[in-house]
C-alpha cells in the first residue's frame, strides 16, 4: 500500500548534539549506506521505545528526497537503518 | 463586540473559566506526518491493520476535507480518496507525544485528566492566584507553541476554555484546526445559537430523536427546557438532571469512571470453522486479557466469549465462576469449557470479557498448592518478559496467534497504553 522500504542494515552515522535545550539535543546529522553519503536536512520525530529492558530511541529523518527511519541502541551504541519512505506514493488498493 | 447580560432565570454558571480542554488535531496522522516529511499536505488515513475490511482509526485533515470520515472502512475511504495513503498505526511514537503533551499540561496545574490519547483536561481551580495569574488565553497560546517547539513544527492542537468540562470540550470543538475558544455565560447562549444538537459532545443521533419528540430541536431549546422535562420526559432519570447542569456550565462530569470489563476482540484475518486456525487465535487473545486484569491489579469472576459468524448470526456464552482468576493459564482453560459448547459454524469474530472484577488478592497465600504454583509461575514469567520483551517467555499456542493478532490501539481511554508500548 505505500511505498515503504524495509531495510533492517546496521548504517555509519555522524551524529550531532547540540548545547541548546529543545528536541534537537542529538541528532544523527549524516549517514553512510551503501557507499552513499546521505545528508538530513530535518529531524521529523525522535522517540524513545523499547526491546526488553533495552532502550532504542528512533529518529525520523529526511534529507528532502525520502524519509528515514533510524534506530539508535542505547546500550550497544549501534545505528540501524530501519527503513526508508520515498517521497512519492503508489496508491495501489489495499 | 457589545457583550448580552447574563440571564438569571437560565441558572446559568457565571464563575470566571477555570478549565482548560486541549485536543490534539487528528493525532495518530498529524504525528506521522511530523515524523516523515514527505506525509504532509497529503490525505492520510490511519489504521490498526492494512486491510480493505479495517476502519480508518485517524485521518489527516487533508483526507477529511475530501470527505473520508473516522469509522469508515479502507475500502470505502478509498473510493472517496483514490489518493489516499493509509499507513498501521505506530503505538511508541504516539506514546511519545502522549508523554510530552501531558509533561506540557502538568506544568500549568497539578489537576490535570487526560481523557483519551490525543485529548485532556487542566482543571486551574486553585491554581491560578498563585501559579497561574496570566490569562488562559495567554496559556492556551502558549501550550499551542510549546507543542510545536517540543514536539514539532507540524503538530497543532484545539483549546477550549470554559467554567466546566462539558462546554471546554464544545468550546475546542468551534474552529478546527489549530483553534482557541473561550465559552463563558456571556457568551454561552449566542453559541448555542449557531450549532445542531449532534454538535454537542454526548449527543448522537439517538439522543438526538430522543431530544426532537420532545419538541427540543436545538441546543437553544435545549438550554431552555426545564430540568423536569428533561429529568421526567426525556431522559427518564438523572441524566436528564446531569444535562440541565452540563449545559449551563456547572461541572457534573469529574467523577472517575468505575473499571467494569477488561477483555479483547480479534476480526479473524481468515474465516474459520477449525480449531486448528480458532484456537491459536484465541488462547493470544486470553494472555492479552489476563496481561490486562493484572496491569489493572484486579482478578475476575465472570467470564463471556462469543463470536460472530459468516452467516451473520452471534453466539455468546457466559458463566459466573465460584472462584476468581487472573492468570493466563486460567483465562484460557476457562475460556476453552465455554467456547466449546460452540455452534460449528464459520467464525469471523472472536470475542472474550472478563467481567466482575474485584481489587486483586493476589497478595493472600493460598491454602492451595496448586494455586500457590500457578501464581508462582505468572509471577515468574511476568519478570521474564518484563527483563527480556512481553511475550518472551509464551505458549508455543499462542505463537501464531500472536503473529496475526495487533495490538491495537483504542479510541478512548488511555488506561492500555503503557502496557501497549511495553508489548511492541
Amino acid at each position: 500500500m505505500e511505498n515503504i522500504v524495509i531495510i533492517n542494515e546496521r548504517v555509519a552515522v555522524a551524529a550531532a548534539f547540540s548545547a541548546r535545550e529543545g528536541r534537537l539535543v542529538c541528532y544523527p546529522a549524516k549517514m553512510r549506506w551503501r557507499g552513499r553519503v546521505i545528508t538530513f536536512s530535518e529531524l521529523g520525530l525522535r522517540h524513545p521505545t523499547v526491546k526488553g529492558k533495552r532502550m532504542v530511541h528512533v529518529f525520523d529523518m529526511t534529507d528532502g528526497e525520502a524519509d528515514y527511519r533510524l534506530e539508535f541502541d542505547a546500550e550497544r551504541l549501534t545505528w540501524m537503518l530501519a527503513s526508508i519512505l520515498e517521497g512519492h506514493y503508489d496508491a495501489a488498493r489495499a | 463586540m457589545m457583550r448580552r447580560a447574563p440571564e438569571p432565570y437560565l441558572g446559568l454558571n457565571t464563575e470566571e473559566p477555570n478549565v482548560m480542554h486541549v485536543d490534539l488535531n487528528s493525532c495518530f496522522a498529524t504525528v506521522e506526518q511530523q515524523a516523515r516529511p514527505s506525509l504532509r499536505g497529503k490525505p492520510l488515513g490511519m489504521a490498526n491493520r492494512i486491510s480493505p475490511n479495517c476502519c480508518m482509526i485517524a485521518l489527516s485533515y487533508e483526507a477529511k476535507r475530501l470527505g473520508a470520515k473516522v469509522g469508515m472502512g479502507v475500502r470505502e475511504a478509498r473510493v472517496l480518496v483514490p489518493d489516499l495513503i493509509v499507513l498501521e498505526t505506530d503505538p511508541p511514537k504516539y506514546h511519545y507525544v502522549y508523554q510530552k503533551l501531558v509533561a506540557i499540561m502538568k506544568s500549568y496545574s497539578p489537576n490535570v485528566k487526560m481523557k483519551s490519547i490525543d485529548e485532556g483536561i487542566i482543571d486551574f481551580h486553585g491554581t491560578r492566584e498563585v501559579i497561574n495569574p496570566r490569562p488562559l488565553e495567554d496559556i492556551g497560546y502558549e501550550i499551542k507553541r510549546r507543542l510545536k517547539a517540543e514536539v514539532g513544527s507540524w503538530m497543532t492542537c484545539n483549546i477550549g476554555i470554559a467554567p466546566n468540562r462539558f462546554l471546554a470540550k464544545l468550546a475546542a470543538g468551534l474552529h478546527k484546526p489549530d483553534g482557541l475558544d473561550v465559552i463563558t455565560h456571556h457568551n454561552l447562549a449566542d453559541v448555542y445559537k449557531n450549532l445542531q444538537l449532534t454538535d454537542l459532545p454526548g449527543i448522537a443521533r439517538h439522543y438526538q430523536a430522543r431530544l426532537n419528540s420532545y419538541g427540543i430541536m436545538t441546543p437553544s431549546d435545549f438550554l431552555q427546557a426545564d430540568s423536569f422535562t428533561l429529568h421526567r420526559n426525556v431522559f427518564k432519570s438523572v441524566v436528564g438532571d446531569d444535562w440541565y447542569q452540563r449545559l449551563r456550565g456547572w461541572e457534573v462530569d469529574d467523577g472517575d469512571t468505575k473499571l467494569g470489563t477488561v477483555g479483547r476482540q480479534f476480526v479473524m484475518d481468515t474465516s474459520s470453522n477449525d480449531d486448528a486456525v480458532i484456537l491459536p487465535r484465541l488462547h493470544y487473545l486470553c494472555q492479552t486479557t489476563a496481561m490486562k486484569l493484572r496491569h489493572n491489579n484486579v482478578d475476575a469472576r465472570g467470564l463471556l466469549v462469543w463470536l460472530h459468524f459468516k452467516n451473520g448470526e452471534t453466539w455468546y456464552s457466559r458463566k459466573m465462576f465460584k472462584s476468581t482468576f487472573y492468570t493466563d493459564q486460567e483465562v484460557y482453560r476457562r475460556t476453552l469449557l465455554l467456547y466449546h459448547q460452540r455452534p460449528k459454524l464459520t467464525v469471523t469474530t472472536i470475542g472474550v470479557t472478563c467481567y466482575e472484577l474485584t481489587p486483586s488478592a493476589r497478595h493472600q497465600t493460598s491454602l492451595l498448592e496448586a494455586d500457590t504454583r500457578a501464581e508462582l509461575l505468572t509471577q515468574a514469567v511476568d519478570e521474564a518478559n518484563s527483563r527480556y520483551g512481553t511475550f518472551t517467555v509464551t505458549y508455543a499456542n499462542a505463537i501464531a496467534g500472536k503473529k496475526v493478532v495487533k495490538q491495537k490501539l483504542p479510541f478512548g481511554s488511555t488506561k492500555y497504553f503503557e502496557l501497549l508500548c511495553s508489548s511492541g
